[in-house]
């Protein structure tokens, strides 16, 4: 029934979440569960790639919302990477790209982890 | 162990016995009374030896009476054949005792007495063990001690002839020893319950081998076998017997003529039970059917009622003396069985006999009755012999291939419950948990029922937070709409008249669906309500609103705002979104467009990031324009194949109708949006909220302070309410 699935995948010393499908109301927990898993393995800096994501409601945005500031609290970060245009356009009417990193491609996801920690773009 | 030393003690009293009658055709002399009497006990020991060694073999030995009949009829073929073999042992035809002094005739004669004794008591005892199991079916505490007393009383007759000569006549006092033994003999004789269970079939099948076997008894009782020219199956048998031990001669002649007996009745009852079999066996079911039916059934609107029904049913059904029902402890979310209802015994006690977890997983896993014959050797059941716990059954309640529970019952005797008990449980266990399985399903029906009732309340209460009526202003038209997917939503739409010129307009999406969400846009109405009269601009009512729902908001929850002002006055309309969908604004001259400003969701920064983040849109107004607040349930509708409605089909639809008033362009919309979905259900919430700008100012005649209800805006028209779904 559940069309979205997360892949776990390492970039160096960087968590990657590969997500597939949908991301709705109802597979929000997966993501969820996903993201805890890596803070309990204190894999803190994630880059979400978001190649195969098809679609985001309210709710999956929700799931950023809920872990990014303990994840910065304990060093790390999410970085946002490889979105559909029509994805990111969700991601950007809510005003994400202010609060997260959401870039092209995963390489640059990474890079931007390597230039320590660099903080979000700040508004232009 | 047991084994061994009994074997071992009935070896050693057997090869004792053979030596002293070689030493008797010895020495040609009859033994000393002393030297007798010790032999005679040697014997009896020997014997009774055998006999609790046959008991404990045969102990755990049940089976269908069909099948005792016939095996004891085999073993009565193997003892006629044995026997007489032994009697072809030359010198042939001589197997007895000298008349006058009872001293062996040849030297082979103690071996083939002993051997024929052997064989005849092996016989004699696996017939009282065998029938036992029949006597004992549907076992009462009376029907054991008849049996007890039976065995007691034919040993007491076989005493009294300890000592005695075969030659000497039948003293009365030995006469009289054996009518108790006979009167109980005859007792038992009569218990045959375990006749009516059985199929036509069986019945005519272990009628002719009760047949058989009695034919056989009669034989070898050796109708005056005592004498020369009596007629014996294995000739010569029952006298040699008397000389060998003249106790045990009795003994099994007693355990014979029992066997006639019990035949005898049990052929007689299996004949004239035959015609009545089917009768008997709808009747029983109807019976059983019936009674469970007509309890159970009415009792699905009360579990306590019942589950006292079901465990009071053993009691009825088998003469349990304690039976109780332990269903998992749904309740408190775990597997653990607890005791619902129990009869005969507290359930505290319970507790503290039986290892009702044990138990209750044993027949979880195997999904089949369970029964423990001596409950007392079983290391799950921690009781002592007078708490009552001889045996004890475990039935398991399945139902729709789960298993419910289970029912137990206990009978203060051993191997208490019958194969036909089982049954009788088993069949009643079902219609129990069919009765259970619908009690629960009506439970959670209501309970489903009760929260369908609950969130159409909800619902109610939510539609109210919405505009009951839209305000009327000159010069506009409006109209606004609101669907959930769920019962209850996170949209929210509003209008609230600031001042004489000022209308404030808000649509809010909380993120998220359903009942949190609710709770939240609930949230949203009571801020938009209080603050925007109080906010001079969209940015510092949306900047309240942030920090007014900081605190309430889950860090996963967040809501996207458009809010503006529309000012009659200055003719402006000021917008600022919060992260929600841009409002497209369609002009006279086709021109449609989005009115993006930049601006968080509510909820995301609860910093001055917001504030700095927000930004005003300020549009001049022109007659003819329409201006549309939705929210995303509208763009992100997808129909059957995936497509999404989008922003360029919502503009383009927009721009066909702008000629049309805010009534008729919003149902112009939903039509298109219904036409685009076809059959397909809305998957999120959806609203929208058409402004039409047709151009009267403020100050031209026919102005427009409508009467205000509590605070509410002025009404006249009716808001659009709730387009149908589908």
């Amino acid at each position: 029934m559940s069309n979205f699935s997360v892949g776990f995948r390492t970039n160096g010393s960087i968590q990657v979440l590969d997500l597939k499908g949908e991301l709705d109301a109802h597979t929000a927990s997966e993501l969820e569960a996903a993201i805890q898993k890596c803070r309990r393995e204190n894999r803190c800096k994630i880059v979400v790639n978001g190649e195969n994501l098809k679609y985001i409601s309210s709710a999956g945005l929700g799931v950023f919302m809920a872990y990014i500031e303990e994840l910065r609290e304990q060093g790390g970060d999410i970085k946002i990477a490889a979105l559909q245009p029509k994805v990111y356009n969700v991601f950007d009417l809510l005003g994400f790209p202010m609060l997260f990193d959401i870039v092209q491609t995963e390489e640059e996801a990474v890079a931007r982890f390597q230039q320590n920690g660099e903080q979000p773009d700040e508004p232009a | 162990m047991q084994y061994v030393l009994l074997g071992t003690l009935w070896g050693v009293c057997y090869v004792l016995a053979l030596g002293y009658h070689l030493l008797l055709w010895n020495t040609g002399e009859p033994a000393g009374l002393l030297v007798e009497g010790v032999y005679h006990v040697v014997v009896l020991t020997g014997y009774a030896a055998f006999w609790f060694l046959l008991s404990l073999l045969f102990r755990h030995r049940r089976s269908e009476p069909g099948r005792i009949f016939w095996t004891t009829l085999l073993l009565g073929g193997l003892y006629v054949l044995l026997g007489y073999l032994v009697t072809r042992i030359p010198p042939v035809g001589i197997v007895g005792f000298s008349m006058e002094n009872a001293l062996p005739l040849a030297p082979s004669v103690p071996f083939k007495v002993g051997l024929l004794a052997l064989l005849k008591t092996t016989f004699a005892f696996i017939l009282l063990l065998r029938f036992r199991e029949l006597v004992l079916v549907k076992r009462t505490r009376s029907s054991q001690r008849n049996w007890n007393l039976m065995i007691g009383f034919m040993v007491l007759a076989a005493l009294s002839g300890f000592m005695r000569s075969p030659r000497e006549e039948v003293l009365l006092l030995q006469g009289l020893a054996i009518i108790p033994a006979v009167v109980f003999m005859v007792v038992n004789s009569f218990r045959l319950s375990w006749i009516v269970t059985l199929s036509f079939r069986a019945k005519m099948a272990t009628s002719g081998m009760a047949f058989l076997l009695l034919i056989l008894l009669i034989g070898l009782a050796g109708i005056d076998g005592s004498t020369e020219d009596g007629f014996e199956l294995v000739p010569g048998a029952v006298r040699s017997m008397l000389y060998y031990s003249y106790p045990l001669a009795i003994f099994t002649g007693l355990a014979v003529y029992f066997g006639i007996l019990y035949c005898t009745t049990a052929f007689l009852s299996l004949l004239f039970h035959l015609p009545t079999t089917s009768d008997f066996q709808r009747k029983a079911g109807e019976m059983a059917t019936m009674h469970s039916l007509s309890h159970l059934v009415s009792q699905v609107f009360d579990s306590e009622k019942l589950f006292t029904t079901i465990a009071a049913s053993p009691i009825d059904a088998c003469s349990a003396q304690a039976s109780w029902l332990a269903l998992p402890d749904l309740e408190h979310g775990t597997l653990e069985p607890r005791i619902v209802a129990a009869h005969g015994m507290t359930p505290e006690r319970i507790e503290r006999l039986v290892d009702v977890q044990a138990l209750f997983d044993e027949v979880r896993g195997s999904r089949a009755p369970l029964v423990l014959h001596q409950a007392l050797a079983d290391h799950r059941v921690d009781a002592r012999a007078g708490d009552g716990l001889g045996s004890l059954l475990v039935v398991p309640l399945l139902a729709r291939d789960q298993v419910l529970g289970a029912l137990f019952a206990t009978k203060e005797v051993t191997h208490g419950f019958e194969q036909d008990d089982v049954e009788a449980i088993s069949v009643f266990a079902a219609q129990a948990a069919l009765a259970l399985d619908n009690a629960r399903l009506f439970e959670e029906q209501l309970e489903k029922e009760r929260l369908a009732r609950e969130l159409a309340i909800a619902r109610a209460v939510q539609r109210k937070l919405l505009p009951q009526r839209l305000p009327v202003l000159p010069g506009m038209t409006l109209a606004a709409s609101s669907v959930s997917a769920l019962e209850v939503g996170g949209d929210y739409y509003d209008f609230a008249r600031l001042d004489d010129h000022r209308l404030a307009v808000i649509v809010a999406d909380v993120s998220g669906k359903g009942t949190s969400a609710a709770f939240y846009m609930a949230e949203m109405q009571g801020i938009f309500q209080s603050v925007s009269r109080l906010a001079p601009s969209p940015c510092d009512f949306l900047h309240h609103a942030n920090v007014a729902l900081a605190s309430s908001l889950e860090k996963n929850v967040f809501i996207s705002v458009v809010y503006g002002v529309l000012d009659l006055h200055t003719e402006e309309f000021v917008l600022a979104r919060a992260g929600h969908c841009p409002a497209a604004v369609i002009s006279l001259n086709g021109s449609a467009r989005y009115l993006r400003s930049r601006g968080l969701g509510l909820g995301l920064d609860r910093g001055p990031l917001f504030r700095k983040m927000l930004a005003e849109e300020r549009i001049r107004l022109q007659p003819g324009d329409v201006f549309v607040l939705y929210t995303d349930g509208i763009v992100e509708s997808r129909n059957a194949a995936g497509e999404e409605y989008g922003y360029d089909r919502l503009l383009r639809v927009l721009a066909e109708h702008r000629h049309e008033d805010a009534t008729d362009l919003h149902a112009a919309l939903l039509d298109d949006l219904n036409t685009f979905l076809g059959e397909k259900e809305y998957d999120d919430d959806m609203t929208l909220v058409v402004l039409k700008w047709h151009g009267i100012r403020l100050d031209q005649p026919g102005p427009v302070t409508g009467e205000r209800r509590a605070g509410r805006p002025a009404v006249e028209q009716p808001a659009a309410g709730e387009v149908s779904t589908g």
